[in-house]
C-alpha cells in the first residue's frame, strides 16, 4: 500500500496525516513535507497515523531530522497501531515523543 | 521453496514486503511476528539498494526466497551489490538509544530493527552473490 499524506499548519500547530505505508521509498517525500511544514516554526508537530501501516527506520530518520531542525519542537503521535509503538520503543524514541488518542493536543496532552 | 525476483531499486521494497508477508502468514506466523520478518527484510533490502548498489555506483537486482522447515522459515535475501555484512555495522548502543532524538546517529537503527525483528540474521558472500538469511523459528502452537 502506497503512503499518502495531507498536511496543514493551525497557528503553532503543523498537522501531518500518514495513511499507508512508510519506507526508504516514500520518506523523502515525507521528509520535503516535514522541511516545509517546519519552515514556519511551529512548535507542535502533529503525526496524525492511524492508519500508517508500517514504518521502517527512514521514517524515524525523518524525526531526527525534524528535531534537529528545530530542537524545541514537541512531535505527537496521533493514534499510532501498535507495531508502530513497537518500534518507536525498540529505537528508544518512544521517550522523545508524545502519544496521543487526539489530534486536540492541546486538551489531550499541552 | 519460492522465489522471486525484483529489481533492486526502491520500488522494489513494497513488493518484497507483501512477498515475505505472504511467505509468513502461510507458515503460520502471528501479525506481530509477520511484521517484524517484514520490518527485518525490508531494512536489509533498503540498505542493499542505497548502499550495495546506488552508493557504489552498481545496478542489478534482489532476489527473494522462502522456506518452511519444521521448526523455522528462512527468508534469503541475494543481490550482487557492494559487500555489506550487517553483524558487523554498528548499531546505536543503550547510552545511543537514550539520547535526545536531535543528538541521536541517524545510522544504525535500520540494523537495529533487522536483527531484532528476526531470531537469527546470517550474512555470506557465496558464488551467487551477497546472500542475507533471516531466521524465523515457527511455534508449534501457531502451526
Amino acid at each position: 500500500m502506497a503512503l499518502e499524506m495531507s498536511s496543514s499548519v493551525q497557528g503553532v500547530k503543523a498537522l501531518l496525516t500518514l495513511s499507508g505505508e512508510l519506507d526508504g521509498s516514500s520518506a523523502p517525500a515525507v521528509r520535503e513535507t516535514v522541511d516545509r511544514l517546519l519552515s514556519s516554526s511551529p512548535s507542535h508537530l502533529v503525526l496524525s497515523v492511524e492508519k500508517l501501516s508500517f514504518m521502517a527506520s527512514a521514517g524515524l530518520r525523518i524525526l531526527i531530522f525534524a528535531k534537529q531542525k528545530q530542537p524545541s519542537l514537541k512531535i505527537y503521535f496521533v493514534k499510532p497501531q501498535e507495531t508502530v509503538v513497537e518500534t518507536l520503543k525498540k529505537t528508544g524514541f518512544y521517550q522523545g515523543v508524545y502519544i496521543t488518542d487526539s489530534e486536540n493536543i492541546d486538551e489531550a496532552a499541552g | 521453496m519460492q522465489e522471486r525476483t525484483f529489481p533492486g531499486t526502491l520500488d522494489a521494497l513494497e513488493p518484497i514486503r507483501k512477498f515475505v508477508s505472504e511467505a509468513a502468514e502461510a507458515a503460520g506466523m502471528d501479525r506481530s511476528a509477520i511484521y517484524n520478518l517484514c520490518l527485518a527484510v525490508d531494512e536489509i533490502a533498503t540498505n542493499v539498494v542505497l548502499h550495495g548498489y546506488e552508493e557504489a555506483g552498481l545496478s542489478g537486482e534482489m532476489s527473494v526466497s522462502a522456506a518452511v522447515g519444521p521448526e523455522n522459515l528462512v527468508i534469503r535475501l541475494l543481490d550482487h551489490g557492494k559487500p555489506y555484512d550487517p553483524n558487523y555495522h554498528d548499531t546505536p548502543s543503550g547510552d545511543d538509544l537514550s539520547r535526545p532524538l536531535e543528538e541521536r546517529e541517524i545510522g544504525g537503527l535500520g540494523i537495529l530493527l533487522a536483527l531484532d525483528g528476526v531470531d537469527d540474521l546470517q550474512y555470506e558472500v557465496t558464488d551467487r552473490g551477497n546472500e542475507h538469511r533471516f531466521f524465523v523459528q515457527l511455534k508449534k502452537s501457531s502451526r
